[in-house]
Parts: C-alpha cells; structure tokens; sequence
C-alpha cells in the first residue's frame, strides 16, 4: 500500500542521522560499557553483562527519541517536514499545482505591475530634496471659475517678495517648446522649456557642469543663456567637457551654454533638451498685460518648518492687498497653493485607483479558484488525512500542514507573479499615453517587494483556509468508513466551494461592469463629432525664427510656403492656423460686443488666427454668412468669424451677422473692433470630452500670428506629405525646422489615448477575472458531478431521462451564478460612482452595461455547467453500481 | 502519568546538577555516583538521564565537553556553568521548602 510505504519513507527521513545523534550514540555506546564492565566485575559473563546493561538502560531508540525531542526546534522542523510533503503533494498532482501557479501568477502579477505604477507615480515622493516643502501656487477667480490657474508674471514676482515664508518661487510655462539649433551641420529641433526665475534652485537641483540661471537672467540683460539637459549635451555636443561659456544658435540666436543638468533631470516635461529664461524686457513689466496674462506655473519652496497654512495665510495677505493696489486686473483674482506632488499626479490618481481595485478582484477570484481547487484536492486525500489522524496526528498539525501547503503554493505563484509583474510594468511604461504616468522606469524597490510579499502571503492564508478548516472538521472513522478514493466532498466543504464561486462571479461581475463603462465611454467619445474632419489632414508647425521679424516678412513667408506646398501633387487644400484643435494649446481672450454692457457675458473666449482656407481645409460647416478672404486686407474692414457656440450664448436670437465685437475688457478709444461675417460650426478643441469652447476667428491677412501651423489637407495618406512639405521649406529657408509632424487623425487618436489605455487594462484584467469566475464554476460543478456519480447512475438505471439528470447540474451551475450576479449587481451600482469622473456620457449605473455583463456572465457560467453535466448524463449505471 | 513525571522529572534535575557541584562528570558517572550517594536507595532511569542532560544544556545550567577517561576512552563531560552553580542552591532551597511542606503535611493527626 504505496500509503504506508509513504508514511515509512516519511519517518525515515525524520530518523536521518545528525551530527547531534552521532554524539548522542557515542555517548550511549559508552554508557554500555562502562554498564556491562561494571556488571561483568561483579561476575557475569560478557554476553549476561551486555544483556543486563541493555535492559538496564531502557530503549535506547526510546532515549533518542526523547532526546531529540528536546533537542529540536520543533516548529521549525514541523515547517520543514511541512514544505517537504508540500513539495511531494504538488509533485504528485503537477496539474493541479501548475494550474494554482499560473492562476496566482496572473493575479499577483497584475498586482505587481499595477501597485508599482502607482508606488512610482502616487507613494514615491518627488525626485527633489525636501519635496513636502514644494507647492504650487495658482490663481482662483470665482467670476471666470478659475481654480488653480496660470499665474500672471506681475503677481508671481509680487508673491515672491510678499510672503516671507517662501524661500523663492519660480516659474515655468507648461507647453514644450521647440527651437531649431544651427551651426552645427543640419538644423536640430530641441525641445525646450522657458523658465521664470531660478526653477532648478527651487527645485534644490544643480547643475552637473557649470551653474543654473540666477533670478535676474529672467530679464533681459543683453546676454541669452541656456541651461542644456544632460541627453542634448551627450548627443548634441558630444558631451564637450568645456561646453559651459561656449555659444549655440537657437533659432538663430546666439545663447550662451551656462550649465548640463545631471542625467535624468527633465522638468517640468520628459526629454527637454534646453532650458531658456523668459527675458522680459522693462517695457514688458511695465505693461498691463504683464499682470493680466496668465500663463505661468508657479511653484514655491517653503521656508523649513513652515506649514503651508502659515504660508497660505500670508500669500492671502498679499492677495488680498493686490485686489487693493490693481482692481483693474486683480479685482477678485485670488490664490491657492497645492502640493506639488498631488498637483502633479491629480489626475492620475482615480485611474490608478481604479485599476487598482480592479486587480485586486481579480487576486481575490484567483484565490478562490485556487481555493475550490485545493478543495477538490483535499477530498481526494480524505483518506490519508483520516489515516494519519487515526495514527496520532494533531488535528492542529493537519491544519497547519494544509495552510503550508498553501503557502509554498502562493510563494511559488508569487515568485511567477513578480517576474510577469515585472515584465507588466515594462508593456505598462510603453504603452501609457504621454506623460501619464510621468515614470520610465518603476524599478522594483522595497514598496514594491514589501506588497507582493504581503498579498502572496495573504492570498496564501485566504485560498489556504478552505481545505485548513476542513481538514479539522473531519471525522476520521467516518471517512474511513466511507471508503473510496475520492470520496464525496463533506457538505461544509461543497458549502465553501459554492461560497468562493458565489463570490468570483460577484467579483467578475463588478470588475466587467467597470471595464464595460469606460468601454461604452470609449465609444460614445469616438462618435462625438469633432466638427472637423480629421481623416486626411497633414499637420506641422513652422518655426519661423527671429529672421522674420516683421508682420510683413512673416506674411510672406507664410503665403508663400502655402502656396508652394499647395502646389505639391496629393494636396487638396492647405491652410494655416495659430492653434490646432486636440493639440492642448489654446488661446483665450477678454471678449465684449459693441454697444452691450461689460460682463454682460463669461467674459473669456477661445480665439484663434487663421487663413482664409482653413474652415475649407478642416471641412468646418459654415452656417451663416461667410469666411475670410484673400480680399479681407488690414485696410479694409476688420472681421471676425465666430462659432456656433458664441453664437448661440451671446446672441441667442439675434442675428450675430454685423454685429460688433472686441477682445478687449471694456471699450476704450483705442478698441480695435471687428464685425462678424460668418458662424461655423464647433471645434472640439480641448479634447472629445470636452464641451467645445465659445470661440472666435480672425484673419490672418488681418493679424499676424506671430507662429503658426499648417494644415493640408491630402488626397491620400497625410503622414505621406512630410517629405514633400519638408523639402518645400528646405528651398525656402533651409535654417528653418519643420516642427511637430503629424496627422490629425494622429491627434484626434491621443486625445483618446487616455481612455483607451484605461479601457484596454481594464478589459484585459476583467477578461482574465472573468474567465477564471468560469473556470471557477466549471470547478464546482465537475466537482458536483462527480460526487453524485452514483445517484445519477442509479437515476438513469431507474429510467431518468439524460435531459433530467442535465437539469440537475445545470441547474446547480445556474443557482450559483444567479447568487453571484445579483450579488455583483448591487455591489457595481453601489460602487461605480467613483468610476463617474472617468465615463463620458454614460452613467456609473448604466442600466445596459450592468444587463450586458450579466448576460455575458449567465451564459458563460451555464455553458460551464454544461460540460459536467454531459458527463453525469452519460453516467453508465452497471459500472457506478460496480465501482461500489 | 504527566504530573507524577513532571515531579520526577524536576528531581533528577536537581541530583545532576547537585552532582555535579563536585566535579565534571560524564553520563554514566552521573547514574553510579547518585546511586552510591543514595546508598542505592535512588536508582537513576538511565533511559530519562540523557534527555535531562540534554534539557540542562538547554537551560544553560551546564555544558560539555568531550574528554579522555582514565582507561584511555573518549567521553562526554559534563560540568556546572555559573548559571548552573546559582541553579543548585536555588533549587536545592526550594526542594527544601517542598520537603517540610510535605512533612508537615503527613505529621498532621
């Protein structure tokens, strides 16, 4: 009996010899003789002297028995044993134990790649000495529902010497800028980010070569300097030791290289190749739009050991004393600070969050599953269980033994978990829409070490509790009464299986609910017209630099190139704008209409410079009057096109032709008015799940840019343009660098970039989740199936008909998964609110996902019940009868 | 059976350790010496003296060393360590203590 022959094999191995029992037999081997001498000199023959000693002395197996007993660390022992007869049991049935791994695997391993973005992005502080002490300040003004706002230069530099508990504030604009570096062989386009004051001191950086900008550099001095990143010096310049003095032309400036930053800073966006200061000129801070542009992020450092209440206490102070000294501009303009840090990653927050949860259901349901499965795998060792109680056993020993087993499993899966884990956060790095996750690389530091360790165990003493528990509530006569391998499940036992199946499908249920939301606002934000049409268009800005300086060589320049590229075979039209939709750049102004009081209306607008054949470009509808023409000179009338959007909130039913507008606050003599002459539909310019925004166009054979980006719009593949267009300003300027290539419909795809990369893990996550719950309640059921064998065979003996015994299985399966829908169901609409923030026109309760995904479930968890109740049906009743 | 062991097992404890106060001694040594102290009346288990050896080890009452007998045999010794020594007045009190509680016990008519 290959049971007994186990448990010798077992105790052998116990009995292996240690250097502890050598000594110990030596010691006793002395004994003996010193016994039997002694007895063989009060006259007994040697063999009668042996003998007596022996008997003397008792068992010496007995004595190392108990001396081991003393000596051992016994639960460690136990453990080990324990891990032993794991390692056997999981070799005996490699199926089941590749099958707990894998499902684990997959479980802990999404957890890994999940948990480590979000330690990377959300628990890691900030790569910056004291990073607590960094905030942003940004400006609130209830009237235009500003909240944390771009700061206006004037007011940065007024809190800056205001609010004594800063020790500086500093500035940056958000958007990258692209500069065309020449002298050094073909033009180069850096990426490049403007600064106000000292950034990288606030910050606490310091350059690797050379030195940072000191706060007076932010104003013009005569002298341009740069700061280079530490990839441009290396790939640029060679990395030129003395590259600090030496001078660069950008954008047909000559800079002054003042410092490299160390490797991997890149601030405020990834892979800036070039800092460069603002150089605001005196006439410009004197300027009231020094103090009415708001376009500057402002962050602070604060003083040590300064709170940001205190600090905010005193930047009201100022605040409100700027309302005082400038009502003009500051009137109800407030300020607020943040952390930087939760500035930073605001809204990557509920994403993570979310996907967070979602990985943490599918742990749960791979638990379960794991859990059902060493359900099954302990009746079928009821036998030995009974065996070993029978023959002494602990009852608590059994139960540890079980919850070992377990654990070798949920290490062995969490070991596969970490390495998927970790190849996860590499595909996660990838394929994250820009900057989302701010992070190139997660890195597996402690955090993330510390978390698996901790679900591993934890997923180990959840899966493992099933059969733990059952192993103690057995009764060992009954079950060796029972006889058979593979005897039927106890009824405690099938309960916790149906409970854990009850719950994977609640929990597949919930996690497809969710990922069935943003799938559904997926779809509804691809069909939202954009109110252009965004196939076929080529899109690129041009960077004109300081050559043309001019309105009228910028004119030029810019009718020329349309015109050439125009001409280029493919091209349907070409048109040229200041700001193009999707691309998160925009523009807004003050706004007021002739003859109507000021703040009369919101008084911000979206505006925009464009040519004449823009809206015929980007196929935006004209509804009303006209656009722009070639004849709509700076000599002649002034005028506007205006949107759908204002057109319906400002001029409701009046007729909006003819009428006069200006972007200024309030008339003064020197308003510059223009008459609207046509409306055009709306542009979805901030994204497709944002509203469009109320707008206005000019002419830009009225007003010059000042930059501007052309669109053209192809016959075929637009991206197919770029040599064409490249070449085209090649002839025309070769110092100058096409910038920022690519399609519209490239742009239109990553406004959508964030929602789908949410939709996809989500997805994914559920797919997996639900696909386990499946498997999960296939489980049972074969399990099910297999227990009433018996009674199905004697049922079809005594004439039941295949369907009828079907319907008993199939009808179990369904119980089960009903229990967990409704279960699920009510838990989802309790618990997708949070998700509203990230749905776009789909409510968190959406009646059709919900009715969806519990279809999709019902029918799967029947089509796995069907399986095993095939079986049962074929039950043959002699041989059942037989196995008996 | 476990309480009587238990009382059993605490003497045999203290008449090693007691033993052993005199000079280090090996296992064997240990069983003859407290029988000839005794006047044969105590005879030690000696199936339960090298488990007890082993718990004092543990305890750190006292420690081992292999040595050579006066025939020329190799032999575990064992002696008392200051722990040990501060044990057996302790314990050797206490088991006093014990014998006048039990004495004056039986003497009640």
């Amino acid at each position: 009996m290959s049971l007994v022959q186990r448990a010798r094999a077992r105790l052998r191995a116990l009995l292996r010899r240690t250097a502890a029992d050598r000594e110990l037999t030596e010691e006793i081997r002395f004994h003996l003789d010193q016994e039997t001498e002694k007895n063989v000199r009060s006259g007994m023959s040697p063999a009668e002297a042996r003998r007596v000693a022996l008997a003397h002395f008792g068992g010496v197996e007995r004595v190392r028995e108990e001396h081991r007993d003393v000596r051992r660390l016994p639960w460690l022992e136990d453990a080990a044993s324990d891990a032993r007869f794991a390692h056997r049991s999981m070799r005996r049935t490699p199926a089941l134990a590749a099958a707990a791994i894998i499902t684990l695997a997959l479980g802990i391993g999404a957890n890994v790649a999940i948990f480590s973005a979000v330690n990377a992005v959300v628990l890691r502080p900030l790569p910056f000495p004291a990073p607590d002490r960094l905030v942003v300040v940004g400006e609130d003004n209830p009237e235009k529902q500003w909240h944390m706002q771009f700061a206006a230069p004037a007011n940065l530099l007024d809190w800056r010497a205001g609010v004594a508990d800063f020790q500086d504030v500093s500035g940056y604009f958000e958007g990258v800028g692209r500069s065309t570096l020449t002298g050094r062989g073909d033009p180069q386009v850096l990426r490049t980010s403007t600064i106000i004051g000292n950034l990288f001191s606030t910050l606490g950086v310091r350059a690797a070569l050379g030195r940072t900008f000191t706060f007076d550099e932010s104003f013009a001095r005569g002298t341009h300097v740069t700061v280079l990143s530490d990839r441009a010096w290396r790939q640029m310049f060679g990395a030129d030791p003395s590259i600090v003095g030496k001078s660069i032309v950008l954008d047909g400036t000559s800079m002054q290289v003042i410092g490299v930053m160390p490797p991997g800073f890149s601030y405020p966006a990834d892979g800036i190749d070039a800092w460069q200061t603002m150089e605001w000129s005196a006439k410009e801070r004197a300027d009231i739009g020094f103090r009415r542009a708001h376009g500057v992020r402002a962050v602070a450092r604060l003083k040590p050991d300064v709170t940001i209440a205190a600090a905010n206490a005193q930047l009201q102070t100022v605040v409100e004393r700027l309302q005082r000294q400038y009502p003009v501009t500051n009137r109800v303009m407030g300020a607020s600070m943040v952390p930087l840090h939760r500035f930073l990653v605001g809204d990557t927050r509920l994403p993570l969050l979310v996907l967070l949860t979602s990985v943490a259901f599918l742990l749960l349901i791979a638990c379960a599953n794991v859990g059902n499965l060493l359900l099954v795998q302990a009746s079928g060792r009821e036998r030995e269980a009974a065996l070993r109680l029978a023959l002494g056993a602990g009852r608590g020993r059994l139960v540890r033994q079980a919850l070992v087993e377990s654990l070798v499993l949920s290490l062995a899966g969490g070991a596969c978990g970490l390495a998927l884990g970790w190849l996860g956060t590499r595909l996660l790095v990838r394929l994250q829409p820009e900057r989302m996750l701010r992070v190139h690389d997660f890195g597996v530091d402690t955090s993330v070490l510390l978390y698996v360790v901790g679900i591993t165990l934890v997923s180990g003493l959840i899966f493992g509790i099933a059969p733990a528990l059952w192993f103690r509530r057995r009764d060992p006569a009954a079950s060796l009464k029972e006889g058979g391998r593979g005897a039927a499940l106890g009824r405690t036992a099938r309960r916790w299986g149906e409970l854990l199946v009850v719950c994977e499908v609640a929990l597949a249920l919930v996690m497809t609910v969710g990922a069935g939301l943003l799938v559904r606002s997926l779809l509804q934000l691809r069909q939202v017209n954009p109110g252009f049409d965004p196939h076929n268009v080529f899109v690129a800005a041009v960077g004109l630099n300081n050559k043309y300086d001019t309105d009228a060589k910028q004119d030029a320049f810019m009718r020329q190139i349309q015109a050439r590229v125009a001409a280029l075979p493919g091209v349907v039209s070409v048109g040229t704008a200041m700001n193009v939709p999707f691309t998160g750049v925009s523009w807004t102004t003050e706004f007021i209409a002739y003859g109507r009081p000021a703040n009369d209306f919101v008084p911000e607008i979206g505006m925009s410079i464009v040519s004449p054949s823009y809206f015929a470009t980007m196929k935006e509808p004209l509804l009303r009057g006209r656009v722009f023409s070639d004849d709509d000179r700076p000599s002649t009338t002034h005028v506007v096109v205006i949107n759908e959007a204002l057109a319906r909130a400002y001029f409701k039913d009046q007729n909006p032709i003819g009428q006069r507008i200006a972007f200024d606050k309030a008339p003064t003599a020197t308003t510059r008015w223009l008459t609207v002459i046509g409306v055009v539909g709306d542009e979805h310019s901030d994204g497709l799940d944002v509203a469009p925004r109320v707008e206005a166009f000019q002419s830009s054979t009225q007003q010059i840019a000042g930059y501007a980006n052309l669109v053209v719009r192809t016959r075929g593949e637009p991206a197919a343009m770029t040599a064409g267009v490249r070449a085209v300003l090649h002839d025309m300027d070769p110092t100058i660098a096409l910038l920022q290539v690519t399609t519209m419909e490239a742009l239109r795809s990553r406004s959508l970039a964030r929602t789908r990369f949410l939709t996809v893990l989500l997805l994914a996550f559920a797919v997996i989740g639900m696909t386990l719950a499946v498997v999960g309640v296939y489980g049972v059921l074969a399990q099910v199936a297999r227990n009433r064998t018996r009674e199905m065979g004697i049922r079809l003996a005594l004439g039941a008909q295949a369907a009828q015994v079907r319907w008993l299985v199939v009808s179990q399966g369904a119980r089960l998964a009903l229990v967990g829908l409704v279960l699920g169901a009510v838990s989802a609409l309790a618990g997708m609110r949070v998700m509203g923030a990230l749905l776009f026109h789909v409510a968190p309760n959406d009646p059709l996902t919900l009715i969806a995904v519990a279809v999709l479930l019902a029918l799967t968890s029947l089509a796995a019940s069907w399986l095993p109740a095939v079986k049962a049906s074929r039950a043959d009743p002699a041989l059942t009868m037989k196995a008996e | 059976m476990g309480d009587q062991s238990d009382v059993l097992r605490g003497t045999l404890d203290l008449l090693i350790l007691k033993t052993l106060t005199l000079a280090p001694m090996h296992g064997w040594g240990i069983s003859q010496r407290i029988q000839q102290v005794s006047r044969g009346l105590l005879e030690v288990n000696q199936g339960s003296l090298y488990p007890a050896l082993q718990r004092l080890e543990q305890r750190g009452l006292i420690d081992n060393e292999w040595l050579t007998t006066e025939n020329n045999r190799r032999a575990k010794y064992y002696r008392l360590t200051a722990a040990g020594r501060r044990a057996v007045s302790a314990e050797t009190a206490q088991w006093k203590r014990y014998v006048n509680a039990v004495e004056l016990i039986l003497d009640m008519t």
